[in-house]
């Protein structure tokens, strides 16, 4: 019984909340530690939950057993940095947990390197989700704008990721026991008041590219912002957001924040459609982690070819109205 | 007022990464300022034009060789440069309590005002390197900004986060890591380069003593595994992502 408690793990994922709505990006990291976890005796998996959220929404998502430790309160609505990481590192310690687990998010790259130093725990950010983490071989990523991959192992005894995962497919989440314990309200300090996120601004009816499931995503040969609006209309049918390559936001045709690269966002969808993008290195740094690639474009050398599944030599001005009217037809029938 | 910024190198972004016997063969490389760090670096000596009496100081970890890139960094108008010279190449944590312990060293018991660094390095892109060192000096910090207002007793600060903007108050002393988009880093011109010859780099040879908390036990080089199947009918499209992958 002893030697047993002694070799009990505790791992920690972090379930990052914003308004309320729980990230489905956490959701997946939590259900690949569980799957990982169900086939290990002796590692315990449980959440951390900042916020007023209602645990209801997790309903049907969480695969495993678990606990949920849920500060369910106004003082973590939004993100203040100092109060998270107390929270977190109290939490670490409390439960004596071992590892901690994060979705790949604005908020997580901002507190994990403050928790790292508190905590002495090694910090190992921007892989893809990988079994290593949670046997301690390490894991790996791309490095040098994706021309090589390195792969990196911890020093310490305390570990935390930031990983990306792709949409946890179960079979089922049934028999799957969770709780929530509602943790004490903490004691608001002075030093509270310091960096906190005073308000936050949503941009209407965008689905971000960091948490999309299908991105349709356009280069400069899409020729225009005008180009775009196949793009959009496409990624409408499928329920997906819309993404760029770097010179289309440098020439203005989309914002910054649908930038994927090296200098914007990475992504982990199920299906990723690069639509007249070359596939140059610092682009494809960032769709490692896709599930299926589909390219369009009228270069059958592109680069991106050699990242794709399948692949559709021809002008994109030509080629998407014709897989929009496909799509519609068969979106239809269904 | 006393602002720092941290200055790392990267290759240069022509640079072609390539591997002898398993190994990346550094002499195609060229190293160059991380591009992020010329953010870091504009916003210092924007703000140092706007508060009179401003002292921009640089740190940068490295070996030797980065005294060019501290050189150019100092054309932009920067006063003056510490780099901390190293052959080994240290973890974020690493890096990290070299910078705390020298700012320690330079500035004694105050801090500097305000410390600026780059969103990530553009070679191994950890974005650790700012928080760690805003956590080990015990002072604000906010990631990745894209917005930045500075008044005498406090700064407004805007962070780009999924689908939206999160706006922040921060109090002095605090430091900052900037995305791209935060302001665009002025040209130097010959004047500038001129006088940053004057200008003072102090070398500081280090050798680490504590344990990294991340090792690299291999980099290799990244090989693309798909092969990719063409098709000439959109139809043909939709019809395999419904059923070999099951999509929609
Ligand atoms: C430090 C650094 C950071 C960078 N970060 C990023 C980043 O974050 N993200 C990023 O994307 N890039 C980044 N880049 C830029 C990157 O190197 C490439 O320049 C960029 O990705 C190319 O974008 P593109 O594929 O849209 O354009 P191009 O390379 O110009 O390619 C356009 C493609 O469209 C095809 N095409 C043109 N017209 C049509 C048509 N009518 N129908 C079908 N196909 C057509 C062409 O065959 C070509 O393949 C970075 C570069 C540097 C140096
Ligand atoms: N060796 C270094 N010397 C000085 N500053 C550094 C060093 N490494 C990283 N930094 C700073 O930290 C930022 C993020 O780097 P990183 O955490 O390595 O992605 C850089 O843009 C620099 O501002």
């Amino acid at each position: 019984m002893r030697s047993q408690e002694r070799t009990m793990k505790t791992f920690l994922v972090f379930l990052e909340q914003r308004e309320g709505v729980i990230k489905q990006a956490s959701i997946d990291i939590w259900n690949h530690v569980q799957e990982f976890a169900a086939l290990r005796p002796g590692v315990a998996v449980s959440g951390i939950l900042a916020g007023p959220a209602s645990t209801l929404q997790l309903d049907g998502l969480l695969v495993g057993t678990g606990v949920i430790f849920h500060a369910n309160e106004e003082a973590f609505r939004l993100y203040n940095p100092r109060r998270y990481a107390r929270l977190v590192a109290e939490t670490m310690k409390r439960e004596v947990a071992t590892s901690l687990f994060f979705a790949d998010t604005a908020l997580s790259r901002d507190l994990a390197p403050r928790l790292s130093v508190r905590l002495q725990a090694s910090l190992l950010s921007g892989s893809p989700f990988d079994n290593g983490m949670v046997d301690g071989s390490g894991c790996a990523r791309s490095v040098y704008s994706g021309a090589a991959i390195a792969s990196f192992v911890s020093e310490r005894a305390m570990n935390i990721f930031i990983a990306t995962a792709r949409r946890a497919r179960f079979a089922t989440t049934f028999g799957s026991r969770i709780s929530v314990v509602v943790l004490e309200p903490v004691i608001v300090t002075d030093d509270d008041l310091f960096s906190m996120v005073s308000s936050i601004t949503m941009h209407k009816g965008m689905q971000d590219v960091a948490e999309a499931t299908i991105i349709v995503a356009g280069g400069r040969g899409m020729g225009s912002s005008g180009g775009f609006c196949l793009l959009e209309e496409l990624a409408l049918l499928l329920g997906g957001a819309v993404g760029a390559s770097r010179p289309v936001v440098d020439e203005g045709w989309r914002s910054h924040a649908e930038q994927i690269g090296q200098t914007g966002k990475t992504v982990a969808p199920e299906l990723y459609l690069a639509c007249a993008i070359s596939g140059a290195p610092q682009h494809l740094a960032a769709i490692g982690s896709a599930g299926t690639v589909v390219a369009i474009n009228r270069d059958p050398h592109a680069p991106i070819f050699d990242v794709a599944d399948y692949g559709i030599v021809g002008d994109v001005h030509l080629v998407l109205p014709k897989l929009i009217e496909e799509l519609q037809d068969f979106l239809q029938k269904r | 007022m006393h602002i720092a910024v941290c200055l790392c190198q990267v290759p240069d972004t022509s640079s072609v990464i390539s591997f002898v016997e398993g190994v990346i063969d550094f002499s195609r490389v060229n190293e160059m300022m991380n591009p992020y760090d010329e953010y870091a670096l504009e916003e210092a000596v924007s703000l140092k034009e706007r508060f009179e009496g401003s002292v921009v100081t640089l740190f940068c970890v490295a070996p030797p060789s980065a005294r060019e890139m501290l050189r150019k960094a100092l054309a932009m108008g920067a006063d003056r440069a510490l780099l901390l010279s190293t052959t080994e190449r240290p973890d974020p944590f690493q890096t990290a309590l070299l910078l705390s312990r020298v700012f320690a060293d330079y500035y004694g018991d105050a801090l500097p005002d305000l410390v600026f660094c780059g969103k990530h390095s553009t070679d191994f892109q950890s974005a650790q390197v700012p928080l760690m060192l805003a956590e080990l000096l015990g002072i604000e910090s906010v990631s990745a900004i894209i917005k930045l207002e500075a008044s005498a007793d406090s700064i407004q600060v805007e962070r780009e986060i999924e689908g939206g903007r999160e706006s922040l108050t921060v109090h002095y002393p605090a430091l900052f890591s900037v995305e791209k988009g935060l302001n665009a880093p002025r040209k130097t011109t010959v004047k500038a380069v001129m006088e940053a010859r004057k200008k003072t780099i102090d070398l500081l040879p280090l050798t680490i003593s504590e344990s990294p908390y991340v090792t690299i036990t291999s980099i290799k080089p990244l090989v693309r595994e798909k092969t990719c199947r063409f098709m000439q009918d959109p139809k043909e499209l939709v019809r395999l992502l419904r059923n070999e992958k099951a999509l929609f």
